[in-house]
């Protein structure tokens, strides 16, 4: 067990004359026995930094350190850590249990010890049935509780998972989500998982880290990732459908803040407001903090339904304000027709405010 | 029907123009001299005797032909095996600078011509003391068959999930650990195939070991039975009986790791 710092973390790879940055002065702090999800677009960087973390890549620059060990210039093999990939990664020619030992074989684990290992992590992950079969005998999720049953086996220090359920079907891969939550409950050990599946990284995590470009956007707690998203990228990547991203221009009238895009013109909260007035801005507003209001209502912006989908507990509602396109969120029960008017409210204390290029943003509360 | 008989039409012919060669050479072995010469020829021998396989042995030192190219082929294709496949999965793997010029470089090295060499590896080989030996021409048959077994086996190896490996050195495996335990399981059809190439060049070949090798107790299998054919005389029946005994290893050979060629490999360990 141990906390892992990541300091200044750089990595160029060279390639025909060029140079591509995938990973610019990440720094991190993880505690020990923390689940923390790095996510981003694929190429922003994360699977680069788990790879540099197992060691299977060398940094250009920075350092990483497991508790006080700095362990940066380490093989893979003397870093204590276990991995589990995307592909899972089983021997093929070696039966269940062989793929289970292998590490242990190798750390020169006596023999009893091994098979009292591998019979606590068969029953764990419910494998036994399957010991003497070969990969290629199981199913998808077989395959995977076998990998994760060869890293956990070791008792490594930090496990590191890379994009673990991505090859599964959908049902299987909210099963194996739920099993991969309560194994962390069970063994404690800090866990650094690699994904580009945001609901994998908000439902699973501690903390998220998200990622684009080879930096690092915002890290957080999974709600204040989402609701406080730092900027527009992290804004628009977490959340499904993504958050209405409104352009504009945000103006000072009378001393208070007023955001004004099309067809709308919306007071904004007072406080915590550095941004200069005049200048182009983007309103955020996630789809549930849109509400159906009174036409009457002061500060209503008027909309038509273009289309509703049914996603079963819930409905989304493409709608149109002044030429613009923003998706609604309602329970299922709110039913509205195309073509139908309709009046919106945002909800003044859920609205962020990003700059006009979204680089730096002022996410307003 | 139609493509069916086409098909089958075209192996056939395939399978004649390949096999009949093999066939006449092992009808002739089993033929009496007297018949070797007959016109019309015989296509099953009107007689069948083993005398030229018996005269084989009692006359000629085939026996001993036959041991010398065993031991030499075997030793280089022990030899290009082991340090070819260190080399391809460097190719295959590692990013070293000027990697792909070398790789380019290793396939030139084979494609050049071998009777370009051989003078040169004559008088290098002098100087080193290993002409005359087993050991040299060995070495000598490395210029052809490491290449071969570099450039084979580099796709081999690239075609591995490079995961597989990855795994093996979180689980606590070195670098040759992995490629031992891991990766060389995987290979092994390739390995197998190059590896009865890398012997099958050898063991047809004819320049090096005639050049190479003047000892006539250290002499291998092809110059050594060109000692049947003399000026006067060429004893047909006992070459043929000859070709067939050295065809033999080869074939046998073939025929028990076919299923290797073809199996497909790694099927199961990553996402199929």
């Amino acid at each position: 067990m141990a906390n892992v710092r990541i300091d200044r973390l750089h990595k160029e790879f060279r390639s025909h004359g060029g140079v591509v940055h995938a990973l610019k002065e990440l720094t991190l702090d993880i505690a020990d026995g923390e689940f923390i999800s790095l996510v981003g677009p694929s190429g922003c960087g994360k699977s680069t930094a788990l790879r540099i973390i197992a060691g299977l890549e060398t940094p250009t620059s920075g350092r990483i350190l497991f508790g006080p060990r700095d362990i940066t210039k380490l093989e893979p093999r003397d870093r204590n850590i276990a991995m589990v990939f995307q592909s899972y990664a089983l021997y093929p020619h070696m039966s269940v249990r062989q793929n289970l030992e292998y590490g242990l074989r190798k750390r020169g684990v006596a023999r009893e010890e091994r098979d009292r290992k591998v019979a606590t992590i068969g029953a764990m992950l419910q494998i036994e049935s399957m010991f003497e079969r070969k990969p290629r005998q199981l199913s998808g999720g077989q395959r995977q509780r076998v990998a994760l049953g060869r890293a956990l086996i070791r008792d490594p220090e930090v496990f590191l998972l890379d994009e673990p359920l991505s090859n599964l079907d959908a049902k299987l891969r909210v099963h194996m989500r739920a099993e991969l939550a309560a194994l962390h409950q069970k063994v404690q050990t800090t866990m650094v998982y690699v994904t580009h599946d945001q609901l994998e990284a908000m439902t699973l995590s501690d903390r998220i880290v998200v990622m684009n470009h080879g930096v690092m956007q915002q890290v957080g707690r999974p709600d204040e990732i989402y609701s406080r998203p730092a900027n527009r990228f992290v804004a628009e990547f977490i959340g499904t459908p993504s958050m209405n991203m409104i352009e504009g221009e945000l103006r000072i009238e009378s001393g208070k803040p007023i955001f004004t895009g099309p067809g709308m013109a919306i007071a904004l909260p007072q406080a915590s407001l550095h941004m200069p007035a005049a200048k182009q801005a983007t309103l955020g507003v996630r789809p549930e903090d849109i509400a159906l209001v009174a036409p009457d209502t002061p500060g209503a912006i008027a909309a038509r339904v273009t289309v509703s989908e049914l996603t079963g507990a819930e409905r989304y509602h493409f709608v149109t304000v002044g030429g613009g396109s923003v998706i609604i969120r309602t329970p299922a029960s709110t039913v509205l027709h195309p073509g139908e008017n309709v009046a919106l409210g945002l909800h003044p204390d859920r609205l962020h405010l990003f700059g006009g290029a979204g680089e730096d943003a002022a996410a307003l509360r | 029907m139609l493509r069916i008989l086409r098909t089958y039409g075209l192996a056939l012919l395939l399978l004649t123009f390949v096999a009949f060669p093999l066939y006449w050479m092992t009808l002739t072995s089993l033929k009496p001299q007297t018949e070797v010469f007959r016109t019309p020829p015989t296509f099953l021998p009107a007689t069948w005797t083993l005398e030229h396989y018996i005269s084989l042995f009692q006359l000629t030192d085939f026996g001993l032909l036959f041991m010398n190219s065993l031991k030499v082929c075997l030793l280089s294709t022990v030899m290009a095996l082991a340090v070819g496949i260190l080399g391809a999965y460097a190719l295959a793997r590692f990013r070293v600078r000027g990697k792909e010029a070398y790789g380019r470089l290793v396939l030139l090295a084979y494609m050049f011509p071998g009777a370009l060499l051989v003078i040169p590896l004559l008088l290098l080989f002098r100087e080193l003391g290993l002409t005359n030996s087993h050991l040299g021409l060995s070495l000598a048959y490395l210029t052809f068959s490491l290449p071969f077994v570099m450039w084979v086996m580099r796709d081999f190896f690239a075609s591995v999930p490079i995961d597989l490996e990855e795994a093996a050195l979180i689980d606590g495996a070195t670098r040759l650990g992995a490629l031992w335990d891991v990766v060389l399981p995987q290979a092994v059809p390739g390995i197998i195939a190059t590896g009865i190439f890398a012997f099958l060049f050898a063991w047809n070949e004819y320049l090096y070991a005639l050049i190479l090798i003047s000892d006539e107790s250290l002499r291998t299998l092809p110059p050594g039975m060109m000692r049947f054919v003399s000026s006067t005389d060429t004893n047909w029946g006992l070459i043929m009986a000859a070709s067939t005994l050295a065809t033999l290893p080869m074939a046998l050979a073939f025929g028990l790791v076919q299923r290797y060629l073809v199996t497909g490999m790694g099927a199961g360990g990553v996402k199929g």
